[in-house]
């Protein structure tokens, strides 16, 4: 960092971008302001449509055919991007500014391998020499962490893992030394190990090549980890800008505020506080409303606020709001809508009567893989849930985390029997459920129903709303048949829709409306047991908060049980009573949410916590990080599958030689609480907490 | 102390076919007075310095103030920059104190730093004198002596050890030879001491005279 | 819809139903392509519907009078070697095109779907016996194929209906089940396989409806090469038996004379291309427009 005669790298002022429609010119991004200096990263938060990519893409007109920049100046250098020619900005591209996006894949030739793709930006731009370029892209790798750089280059794309190519990516940006470099999502699509290694690796190399870095994310926790400077963007607008600690600690704009209201954090769970969603939708472009943007979700809203536009202003040096009465938000911070305080009297826990109403004894699921050689050959399997045994009590929510590919999903399919089970028991209120749906009585089916992960592909796009929920009304006769539409309609009311939702086909809807229709069709014919695998997680936070608080209502009405899947821990500890971490088809831990949040950890769940992005830059997490990547399913290591990448090896005698050898054994810490490890529970126990969150922060949970 | 770790990364830069006006509004938005001209992948072209941009009165002296406006607004980058093979050039691993020497020698206040023809920073006076400026810890507060020695083995050594057995951590060093006197050579030490403390200890030492000192 | 509520249920479909329609046909309006297709298409269904009423007179007397002429007042297009006014013929063998073709295409759809379907979402076994065998029909020349099926069969309305459906199947089968098997993996078929809903409900209530969009588009091209299909057949003797007004039969009865009349091939030939590609037009417009909308 240098002196404040430092001129930024990149200058954006006014930037005003539109594209073209059949309606006519859409304003996509309105009077966004804000600058980068060198080796700081600005961080763009926002929810989906809001601008943020936008913004990014027009930095260096990607913005496609029908898009273009209205307005505004974008200087990067000192040198104004708007009047560039297609010829100087693919240049500078290539040169001074480099971009990193969500899908590594999409950066990567899948026909050339990765040292050759690597080495063809140096030897085309830079006219180097082959075998120069190649090992100029070796010690590059090396920098980005990359284990055994030489082997990878010689690989394809599909070869790595998602984390691998991403460095990959990354590694190729960084390749020609940019002076800015534009991150749009790198991590999201990543496992949460993962990405907080590839987190660390853009903080190092930051500071190592004093790289400005715009960098775009929907999750505030990984902009917390990340940015020095955060700006937050509503429907077009930059809404706040501020300091990383200033925004977190002071929020001045109502939508920062809400946005932090409702998401769920590593400290609270549904009894100690509520989500707090916010009311109503994003505008859409060609509909502003005439004040501020804001204004018709806001719980603050005056009549001022509706008058003209809002201009962005400075409400303290280096802060910068868009709203008439920001220097009053924080007052409101710990007001409650009426709505909100109901539930969380209502979470209140029930009583314990009898056993559990699921219980999963053993359980394996494997798939048989087709053997490599055309003759002969054994039968491998791949062993997607091995040996996993769990119990659901009633009126409860279980838990379910995981790395993708840890088998937690497909413990779910295996439970609802649209997997079939290789061996062990699921018995479901005393009756035996291991046999695939199509052989289950219609009573045990209409007992068990699901709520699935994409909302885009959970309804049929050819149907109406009234009829999707209505059919298992019918298949079920919950209601006489003259009922099913009265019926219908209270359970629209009941996800909070209403009755003008009977007749909309799904492309009407949101995600989070198609979500919650989703779920009223899987409670329609009042299942004892729902099964939820990620029902939040492909929507907005704000939105997710609001299906959050459905599901909860939906709980405590009618006493339903679930079993929630989810990657978010987060959002598991608000919002599970039980929880299990499962690692490559196994329980590493199971036990009351709130324990497995503090030791005595399973090593995984100890580094799965210190990976978390915390919302919050207070907040003090332990840096673990595991090495290497999921080894596949197929051939699983033996004994602990953990132990090849298992941090706490070490504390166990001669190098933990038994962690290779014997499958862990089950410690229980209380009678509810079990570990799977090696490692002695007491050594365990004395292991600090990983995150320590400051209790009398600013915030509200 | 390398070039590489003081120098400028991620300098503004200039391309050839820029028109000198746009350039001019480039050096002053990005307050720099040296720009180097890279072609594609960053290969370095030339050097835009002030002088460059002063035009040679003799050309104008027969121009009309149209003619003026229009040779200004048609000038190239390309016209004005020190042509590559002029241009004195560093490489990133070379010690400081000799890209410091290399602008004394040839009278230039701003050298390229480029690997492999590629630029990949600047290096000028201000980033040399930030050097010094770090090297004396000019931002710090303390005792500030100059002490005169002869060029003899195990002075200095004499001067460190006082200073250790006084208990005090040495803020900054630098040296040089006399200006005046080539056997003597000139050391200043930064102190975090008092003035008269540090003054009692050091005139301890019989062979050494104390030039000045400050509190600064 | 609210101020509809309590009717029956068709009376609660019937304006979306309408409304839905009326979405899909202004779409077809946006594209300059596809209403150019339409107004083709909607000109020969006319002239099938009116043939008795625009026919300047009956498609098989003939006149002895005037054979092999050229256009006059009194036949505007001229007439055959058997002195039939080629106009008539031409505006007759429109309602035979008009009603083969697409029974040929309902025909081939129908039994295309079903196997489609069967195939996608069933898989494994079933899939590889109904496709294996839909491949040994793909891998026969079609003319090869349509003759042997006219030889076997005889030529005449009905089997022409029959060739062209045994020709057509193959390809309708294969896209439909690629469709399906797109569609089989998304949640809401998860969602009715958990709710124990049967496979055929599964495949023909939750699938099909929303195989229906490229499916149409495929079916209007093959009501295109249908039409040439069933041309080609008449052309070769094949078609319909004389004297029934039949667009290939008459170009391959003109063929003769093309040295006296060459404009009696012209007509037919003019009709055939005009109506193809008035269909593909349609179609390609439809698809241009649907797909934009996704």
């Amino acid at each position: 960092m240098r002196g404040p005669r430092e001129v930024p790298i990149l200058q954006i002022e006014q930037l005003a971008v539109a594209y073209a429609t059949r309606h006519g010119d859409v304003a996509a991004v309105r009077d966004v302001s804000f600058e980068i200096h060198r080796a700081q990263t600005f961080g763009i938060v926002g929810e989906s449509g809001c601008g943020k990519s936008t913004v990014a893409f027009g930095m260096v007109n990607f913005l496609g055919r029908n898009g273009r920049i209205t307005g505004g100046r974008i200087l990067f250098q000192g040198q104004d991007l708007v009047k560039r020619s297609e010829l100087e900005l693919r240049k500078l591209r290539g040169d001074r500014i480099a971009m990193v996006y969500q899908d590594p894949m999409q950066a990567l030739n899948p026909a050339m391998t990765l040292g050759d793709q690597m080495a063809e930006v140096l030897i085309v731009h830079r006219s180097m020499k082959r075998s120069a370029a190649m090992e100029r892209c070796k010690q590059m790798l090396e920098r980005v962490y990359m284990p055994d750089p030489a082997s990878v280059m010689r690989r394809y794309p599909h070869q790595i893992s998602g984390g691998q190519q991403q460095r990959i990516v990354i590694a190729m940006a960084l390749l020609n030394d940019p002076a800015l470099l534009i991150m749009d999502e790198p991590t999201t699509a990543l496992d949460v190990t993962v990405e907080a290694a590839v987190l660390d690796l853009i903080n190092d190399l930051q500071n190592e090549f004093d790289t400005a870095i715009m960098y775009i994310s929907h999750n505030l926790g990984v902009i917390a980890r990340v940015s020095d400077e955060i700006g937050v963007m509503y429907a077009g607008e930059m809404v706040e800008r501020a300091d990383v600690k200033d925004i977190f600690a002071r929020p001045s704009h109502p939508y920062t505020l809400g946005l932090l209201r409702c998401i769920p954090r590593l400290d609270t769970t549904k009894r100690s506080t509520t989500l707090q969603p916010i009311r109503g939708r994003v505008p859409s472009p060609t509909a502003l409303p005439p004040g501020c943007i804001f204004e018709p979700r806001c719980p603050f809203a005056r009549p001022a606020c509706s008058h003209q536009p809002i201009p962005m202003r400075e409400i303290q040096p280096g802060h910068w709001a868009r709203c008439l009465y920001a220097e009053e938000i924080l007052e409101h911070k710990d007001d409650l809508s009426d709505d909100m305080v109901n539930i969380i009297i209502g979470v209140a826990p029930k009583t314990d009567n009898g056993g559990p109403i699921l219980r999963v004894k053993e359980a394996k699921t494997y798939y048989p893989v087709a053997s490599k050689q055309i003759i002969g050959g054994q039968k491998q399997y791949v062993k997607a849930v091995d040996n996993v045994s769990m119990e659901a009590m009633p009126g409860r929510t279980l838990g379910i985390v995981g790395e993708s590919g840890c088998g937690k999903s497909t413990l779910v399919k295996t439970i609802i029997g649209l997997e079939k089970l290789s061996g062990g028991e699921i018995e479901f209120m005393g009756m035996d459920i291991s046999t695939p749906v199509s052989k289950r009585s219609e009573a045990l089916i209409k007992d068990l129903q699901m709520v699935f992960q994409n909302p885009d592909s959970t309804l049929n796009p050819s149907f109406s709303v009234g009829y999707q929920i209505a059919r298992p009304l019918r298949r079920f006769k919950t209601v006489p048949r003259n009922q099913v539409r009265d019926e219908v309609i209270r359970l629209l009311n009941m996800m909070r829709l209403g009755e003008n939702y009977y007749g909309r086909l799904p492309r009407q809807l949101s995600g989070g409306e198609k979500q919650r229709v989703a779920i009223a069709r899987a409670i329609a014919a009042q299942p004892k047991l729902v099964l939820c695998d990620e029902p939040v997680s492909a929507l907005d936070v704000s939105v997710q908060a609001a299906v959050l608080n459905l599901l909860l209502e939906i709980q405590q009405q009618l006493g339903t049980t679930m079993v929630f899947i989810a990657h978010d821990l987060s959002v598991v500890r608000f919002f599970c009573d039980h929880l299990a971490v499962m690692y490559l088809g196994q329980i590493a831990e199971i036990g009351p949410a709130e324990a497995i949040y503090l030791p005595p950890y399973h090593p995984y769940t100890e580094a799965l916590l210190s990976a978390v992005p915390i919302p919050d830059p207070s907040a003090e997490q332990k840096h673990i990080r595991l090495g290497g990547s999921v080894p596949s399913a197929l051939n699983p290591p033996t004994g602990c599958r953990f132990h090849t990448r298992c941090p706490r090896r070490a504390m166990l005698p001669d190098g933990g030689a038994i962690c290779e050898r014997e499958d862990p054994p089950a410690q229980f810490d209380t009678d509810q609480h079990r570990i799977y490890c090696h490692i002695p529970l007491e050594e365990l126990r004395k292991m600090e907490a990983v995150v320590t969150i400051e209790k009398e922060g600013p915030h509200v949970g | 102390m390398l070039v590489k770790d003081y120098m400028t990364k991620h300098p503004p830069m200039a391309e050839p076919k820029m028109s000198v006006v746009e350039v001019q509004r480039q050096m002053s938005e990005n307050n720099v007075r040296y720009l180097p001209v890279v072609g594609d992948g960053k290969r370095l072209l030339g050097l835009i310095t002030p002088q460059s941009m002063l035009i040679d009165p003799r050309r104008m002296a027969s121009l009309n103030v149209w003619d003026i406006t229009r040779l200004l607004s048609d000038l190239k980058v390309k016209d004005i920059m020190i042509k590559i093979r002029s241009v004195i050039t560093i490489d990133p691993d070379t010690p400081i104190e000799q890209a410091a020497q290399v602008m004394v020698e040839n009278r230039v206040g701003c050298l390229p730093v480029v690997q492999e023809g590629i630029v990949v920073g600047v290096i000028t006076e201000t980033d040399l004198l930030d050097h010094l400026s770090k090297m004396m810890s000019g931002n710090m507060s303390g005792v500030r002596v100059t002490i005169r020695m002869p060029m003899i083995k195990g002075e200095l050594a004499k001067l460190v050890g006082v200073i250790a057995q006084a208990g005090w951590g040495i803020d900054a060093m630098g040296g040089a030879l006399c200006v005046k006197d080539a056997k003597k050579w000139d050391a200043v030490v930064k102190i975090r001491a008092s003035k008269e403390e540090v003054v009692a200890a050091l005139s301890a030492i019989s062979s050494q005279e104390i030039i000045d000192v400050r509190e600064v | 819809m609210s101020a509809l509520s309590g009717g029956t249920k068709t009376a609660e479909k019937r304006p979306s139903r309408l409304r839905r329609l009326w979405g899909g046909f202004s779409i077809i309006l946006e594209s300059r392509v596809g209403t150019i297709g339409l107004c083709i298409i909607v000109f020969w269904v006319l002239v099938a519907i009116f043939a008795p009423l625009l026919a300047p007179r009956d498609p098989l007397s003939q006149d002895s009078d005037a054979i092999n002429k050229g256009s006059s007042e009194q036949y505007l297009l001229g007439t055959d070697q058997l002195g039939r006014d080629i106009l008539s013929r031409l505006i007759f063998g429109t309602r035979t095109i008009l009603v083969l073709a697409p029974l040929s295409v309902l025909a081939s759809v129908t039994v295309g779907t079903i196997l489609g379907l069967t195939a996608g979402y069933f898989g494994g076994l079933v899939d590889e016996v109904v496709m294996r065998l839909l491949d040994a029909i793909m891998a026969f020349p079609t003319i090869l194929l349509y003759l042997i099926i006219i030889a076997a069969i005889g030529p005449s309305a009905v089997n022409v209906v029959i060739a062209i459906t045994f020709v057509g199947t193959p390809g309708i089968a294969r896209l439909v089940r690629s469709l399906t098997l797109d569609i089989r993996t998304r949640d809401y078929i998860r969602a009715a396989q958990t709710r124990g809903e049967h496979p055929l409900y599964i495949m023909f209530v939750e699938i099909l409806p929303n195989v229906r969009g490229p499916l149409i588009i495929d079916a209007l091209l093959r009501v295109g090469y249908a039409i040439f299909a069933i041309g080609t057949l008449g052309f070769l003797g094949l078609g319909l038996p004389p004297p029934t007004p039949d667009w290939g039969g008459m170009v391959a009865e003109a063929r003769k004379f093309i040295w006296t009349a060459p404009l009696n091939v012209l007509w037919p030939i003019l009709a055939i291309t005009s109506l193809v590609v008035g269909l593909n037009l349609f179609a390609d417009g439809l698809r241009e427009e649907t797909t934009r909308y996704q």
